[in-house]
């Protein structure tokens, strides 16, 4: 069948409407008034619960805002003065409510800050009686903005099924259907609500803690909030797309950005990579009929993974410092040289003089990442081995009896069955691995830090000025934390700006893993 | 002959590098316990090998004794090991309570918009729980609800709802429906059916979760180092300090002494849930 155009279902429904005026009227009561259609439908408890919702919007806008003082003569005691900035009242950020209020706070994210001269007065941070005298506070517009939106949204939802049902139910009335008294739906709403009503709980939590923050973080890359106007003498501002352009047009920005997302690639690549290889190489060296004392040795080798990788992290933090233990051992083993030179000789020390500075100088920042990678092999690898272990103890025996009747040599009955067997058993894995380590503040965080730190003549003019400068090894995670914690340095908006960078690029892989576990979110 | 000299030398190899192996993985960590137990403020002095003169039961003496809240009976490590302990048992019954109903109504109940909510469900799962942090954090001190590690135990919640949800779901579809069927006919609630059939036999699930809910403040940083700043510091961000450098509070001895206080147990739960890390794994990702 043919799907129907819009223009189609559109004269369709002015039809169906021709037809049956009697159903239309009551489609108009409840338009003016929830639940009015219902009562002429002569479905009394379903009016009352769509009018209790009504009434509920309307006493919540009603008692968050002033408009109790704004009737008793405030407005009188308080005109707007001319010649002020703001000459006239503001009625909906003096006296609105929760919703009104909080769409004007979305829309315009405050406009009186602090020590404002307004309605013939001076602002003040917070004034208990005369709440008009506060001083807008944009991240709680937003955030009021954002609960208002969303409960609003969740009322059209309520207001169009009204609509609807009192439509539907009149005509089923009038062509002599059967319809269910109020007192049958309410009985059936609480059947048929069952799941909603447990589910209620993890929905209020998962709305109010992950969706409206997410909103709130995505909203803040398009203003201009920065440590600087993180006060009540400022209020934000909507600025648009100056923050995506401004590291795509600047070369500085831009190079600096490139710089980290290049290295998160090549740490997120090699991170997997490695740790993949010497955990399959592990689980197979144990494995083999060449080694006695599995128990032992896996045991061992499970170590990195049982401690908690932030202990782990840090330890490797303090043995790679000047006096750790890896300069000591190179230092009395007479290998200090050795080693010194051959890193300058490869081009990862700027220096091949004395003792290694491994994890603080700039011109060794190559040295640097060479240890994050290969910290995190000694932290990762275990994971690997022991799913591999699993995986090869499943492998069908007969395939390999088969090969070597074949006359296949062990090298091609490892490339050839071996190999993909567990590529295909742990590719999930792998993909969760890469997109986990993409995101492995540890890493970076407890061991360098983000450092060494970038020269400042490496550094563009204006990102010195505001600040937030990435070390030489930060990824974007670690940059993100730096750029919204760091004190004085915090730079709200371009953190954001990244996140959402973060956000497309996982977002794309996640779509991948998606398609593949459909069994998952499908419903049976 | 050939094979006999091929297969001694294959041992030879294999042994030689597990043996390597092992000293990397465990050098590392011994050196971590013999600093704890070394005298004095810096790495400068931790010998390589155990030194009888330079032991020291020091820093083991500043972990549990130092105390810098006055009115405090506990020392600042205790008490910040509490705070992570009480993060670590709401996040526990916070998750179990959330997972299991919610893995219930998506595994047992029929209801619309099922669907389009497990795809939700799905999506939240694999976006970073990062994304968030900055609006979170902005809004809780907004509100004044920053340095409270119990609404810190919410967030955690909330964030681990998608996985574990999925993870009972998983495991309630194992269990034929013909249970629920048959209470319902002797006139079991859905509610009855939940609480008196399915859970008991859903424990080995809620064990996993449980035991994953009470860890992960233990393994996290980021978090608690946005929410809970000066007095209220949680374990993680209290050793954190103690190794940053670059300022008078750099103790890497103190640290070493703190951190293996803190990372025996988890090993040990660890090691325990190493039988059952496979089974997490392949269940959330694949069959369901």
């Amino acid at each position: 069948m043919k799907r129907k155009t819009l223009k189609e279902r559109f004269k369709a429904f002015l039809q169906d409407i021709k037809q049956n005026p009697d159903a239309l009227k009551s489609a108009i009561l409840s338009m003016f008034v929830m639940g009015l259609g219902q009562f002429r439908n002569k479905q009394k408890s379903k009016a009352f619960i769509l009018l209790g919702v009504l009434f509920l919007i309307i006493a919540v806008e009603i008692f968050t805002g002033g408009y109790i003082y704004a009737l008793t003569g405030e407005m009188n005691q308080f005109p707007g003065v001319p010649g002020e900035m703001f000459p006239k009242i503001n009625f909906i950020r003096d006296y609105g409510g929760l919703f009104s209020k909080g769409i004007w706070g979305l829309i315009t994210l405050g406009q009186i800050p602090i020590m404002a001269s307004y309605r013939g007065n001076v602002t003040e941070a917070f004034n208990k009686v005369l709440t008009w005298l506060s001083a807008d506070n944009s991240m709680a517009l937003l955030g009021q903005g954002l609960i208002a939106l969303v409960i609003i949204s969740i009322f059209i939802g309520i207001y169009i099924f009204n609509i609807h049902d009192a439509y539907t139910t009149r005509k089923k009335f009038n062509q002599g259907e059967a319809i269910e008294t109020g007192k049958q739906y309410v009985k059936r709403l609480w059947t048929d609500m069952f799941p909603y009503i447990i589910l209620l709980p993890t929905l209020v939590m998962v709305m109010f803690l992950i969706l409206i923050p997410f909103m709130f973080s995505f909203l803040l890359a398009f203003t201009n909030y920065t440590y600087k106007n993180a006060s009540l003498l400022y209020t934000v501002k909507w600025v648009g797309l100056t923050n995506f352009t401004r590291i795509v047009a600047d070369a500085g920005w831009a190079g600096i950005f490139l710089d980290v997302i290049l290295w998160t690639l090549i740490f997120a690549i090699s991170a997997s990579v490695t740790t993949y290889f010497l955990g399959m190489l592990q689980a197979i060296v144990i494995e083999s009929k060449y080694v006695k004392f599995k128990k032992f040795f896996r045991t061992i080798l499970i170590v990195p993974w049982a401690v908690p990788g932030m202990v782990s992290l840090m330890v490797f933090r303090q043995a790679f410092q000047q006096d750790g233990l890896i300069n000591k051992i190179l230092l009395s083993t007479n290998l200090m040289p050795t080693f010194s030179n051959f890193f300058h000789a490869i081009g990862l020390t700027s220096s091949a003089e004395g003792i290694i500075s491994w994890l603080t100088v700039y011109g060794n920042a190559g040295l640097t990442k060479l240890v994050i990678v290969g910290v995190n092999l000694w932290l990762g690898a275990p994971y690997f081995m022991m799913l591999i272990t699993g995986v090869l103890t499943t492998l069908p025996k007969d395939l390999y009896e088969a090969a070597a009747i074949d006359g296949a040599t062990k090298w091609q009955s490892f490339k050839r069955i071996t190999l993909p067997l567990i590529l295909r058993a742990t590719l999930p894995a792998i993909v969760m691995t890469f997109t986990f380590n993409f995101n492995n503040f540890g890493a970076i965080y407890f061991l360098t830090g983000g450092g060494p730190g970038r020269p400042n003549d490496l550094v563009p003019q204006s990102m010195l000025i505001l600040k937030g400068v990435p070390g030489a090894t930060d990824i974007l995670i670690s940059w993100i934390y730096k750029l919204s914690f760091t004190a004085n340095e915090q730079l709200y908006n371009m953190a954001a700006v990244y996140s959402i960078m973060i956000f497309l690029f996982i977002g794309s892989i996640s779509v991948f893993n998606l398609a593949r576990a459909k069994t998952l979110w499908e419903d049976d | 002959m050939k094979i006999k000299v091929k297969n001694f030398f294959l041992s030879l190899l294999s042994y030689g590098w597990l043996i390597i192996s092992c000293t990397v993985v465990l050098v590392p960590m011994l050196w971590m316990i013999l600093a704890s137990f070394t005298k004095g403020d810096s790495l400068t002095g931790v010998p390589l090998l155990p030194d009888p003169s330079r032991f020291s039961l020091e820093h083991y003496k500043y972990i549990f004794t130092y105390i810098s809240v006055s009115g405090s009976q506990f020392s600042d490590y205790l008490m910040a090991f509490s705070r992570t302990l009480t993060i670590a048992i709401a996040n526990l019954f916070g998750v179990v309570f959330f997972a299991v109903i919610t893995g219930y109504a998506f595994a047992r109940i029929r209801f619309k918009g099922k669907k389009k909510l497990l795809l939700l469900m799905m999506i939240l799962q694999m976006f970073p729980s990062f994304m968030g942090m900055i609006a979170l954090y902005l809004l809780f001190r907004q509100f004044g609800m920053t340095n409270k590690p119990i609404l810190l135990a919410l967030i955690y919640t909330a964030g681990s709802i998608p996985y574990n949800t999925f993870l009972v779901r998983g495991f309630m579809r194992n269990i034929p429906k013909s249970l629920d069927e048959s209470a319902a006919i002797d006139g079991a609630t859905p509610l009855q059916i939940l609480t008196k059939i399915l859970f008991p036999l859903i424990v080995p699930i809620i064990g996993f979760i449980a035991v994953g809910a009470f860890m992960a403040p233990w393994l996290d940083y980021m978090l608690q180092s946005y929410f809970l700043q000066g007095q209220n510091k949680t374990i993680a961000v209290w050793l954190y300090l103690l190794v940053q450098g670059g300022n008078s509070a750099y103790k890497p001895l103190h640290f070493m002494a703190g951190a293996l206080i803190i990372a025996i147990p988890i090993m040990l739960i660890q090691f325990y849930m190493q039988k059952y890390m496979v089974y997490g794994l392949t269940s959330g990702a694949e069959k369901g």
